[in-house]
């Protein structure tokens, strides 16, 4: 596998949760999220290609989609966190500080053994 | 940023192409429901644009920031398609899916070719078994030069060919039909969910 083949699939597995932990301070519409999501990481590449992503997570239930008119010239549709929503986003978060803390041991074991090794 | 006609004609362009290629895989309410979500990103990126050099560059920057309307299509009905077909099982969504793979992947492709040959070979055994009653010798299975090649149908019978079975063919072609098709939309579902676990690993 090449590293942006890796890279690819490390951004493409973060994005659920990103997206979760984006609209579980409350509701956010599309381009807001997306915005979030270009603040404080580097995960959206092609904007357009979050809104599918968006769908699909309303469709299994996890995220609320509503139209809202008149609060901007456009209509927005906002997405909120639902209650099965904010239990999967318990559980991945759970799920990613095991994982992330896993691999930082393996890291610093290398280091470890790495600095004995010298 | 306000547009101009120009520039109001080329977001309209985009928004078209779009919306055509929505269409090719999903319903329409789905399809009118994301034009209308992207059309108001795009709407709500041009108001806080800077006009300046030129509204040419601003849209030009906003829309390749979106992504090719050909791209953000195949992203909605990857993930739209896909996730029907693996949930429902359907034989409907599960060719609409494959179709999709097939026109945007070369693994989808061969796949594709793959399954549309399961399919054939039991629509074509069903069919003989529905043939047979009205065509006796036309339909059966069929020996060339003495070797079994499957069931067929053939008017007229050429020469060399033997199509052989009496009626008794009909519940064999039927079973052997319909159990090409269960398992080739097994594969294909089966096929679906592991492009399904790819994308979303």
């Amino acid at each position: 596998m090449s590293h942006e083949t890796w890279q690819e699939q490390l951004r493409r597995g973060s994005l659920d949760l990103a997206i979760l932990l984006t609209v579980s301070s409350g509701p956010r519409y599309g381009l807001a999220i997306i915005q979030h999501l270009e603040a404080f990481t580097d995960l959206v590449v092609t904007e357009g290609t979050i809104y599918p992503i968006l769908g699909r997570l309303t469709r299994e239930g996890l995220l609320e989609a509503t139209w809202v008119e008149g609060e901007a010239p456009h209509p927005r549709k906002y997405y909120r966190l639902t209650k099965a929503g904010a239990a999967r986003l318990a559980h991945m978060t759970r799920e990613w500080r095991a994982f992330t803390s896993k691999i930082d041991r393996l890291i610093d074991a290398a280091r470890g053994h790495d600095h004995a090794a010298h | 940023m306000q547009l101009t006609e120009t520039g109001e004609s080329r977001v309209n362009g985009y928004l078209y192409v779009l919306e055509r290629s929505l269409k090719t895989f999903l319903p329409r309410d789905v399809v009118r429901d994301a034009v209308r979500e992207i059309e108001s990103h795009l709407r709500e990126r041009i108001a806080a644009a800077d006009a300046a050099p030129g509204e040419r560059e601003a849209i030009e920057r906003i829309l390749a920031e979106l992504g090719p309307p050909l791209r953000v299509a195949q992203a909605y009905s990857a993930e739209r398609t896909i996730d029907e077909a693996v949930a429902t099982g359907r034989f409907v969504p599960v060719v609409r899916a494959i179709w999709h793979l097939a026109v945007s992947t070369v693994v989808g492709f061969f796949t594709a070719i793959g399954l549309l040959v399961g399919y054939l070979i039991g629509i074509a055994s069903i069919a003989v078994a529905v043939i047979k009653p009205f065509f006796p010798e036309n339909a059966g299975i069929q020996f060339v030069h003495g070797v079994p090649v499957g069931f067929a149908a053939q008017f007229p019978v050429p020469e060399g060919t033997d199509l052989r079975g009496g009626y008794w063919v009909i519940p064999i072609a039927l079973g052997f039909g319909f159990g090409v098709l269960v398992l080739t939309q097994r594969c294909a579902r089966r096929y679906l969910a592991w492009w399904r676990e790819r994308r979303l690993s």
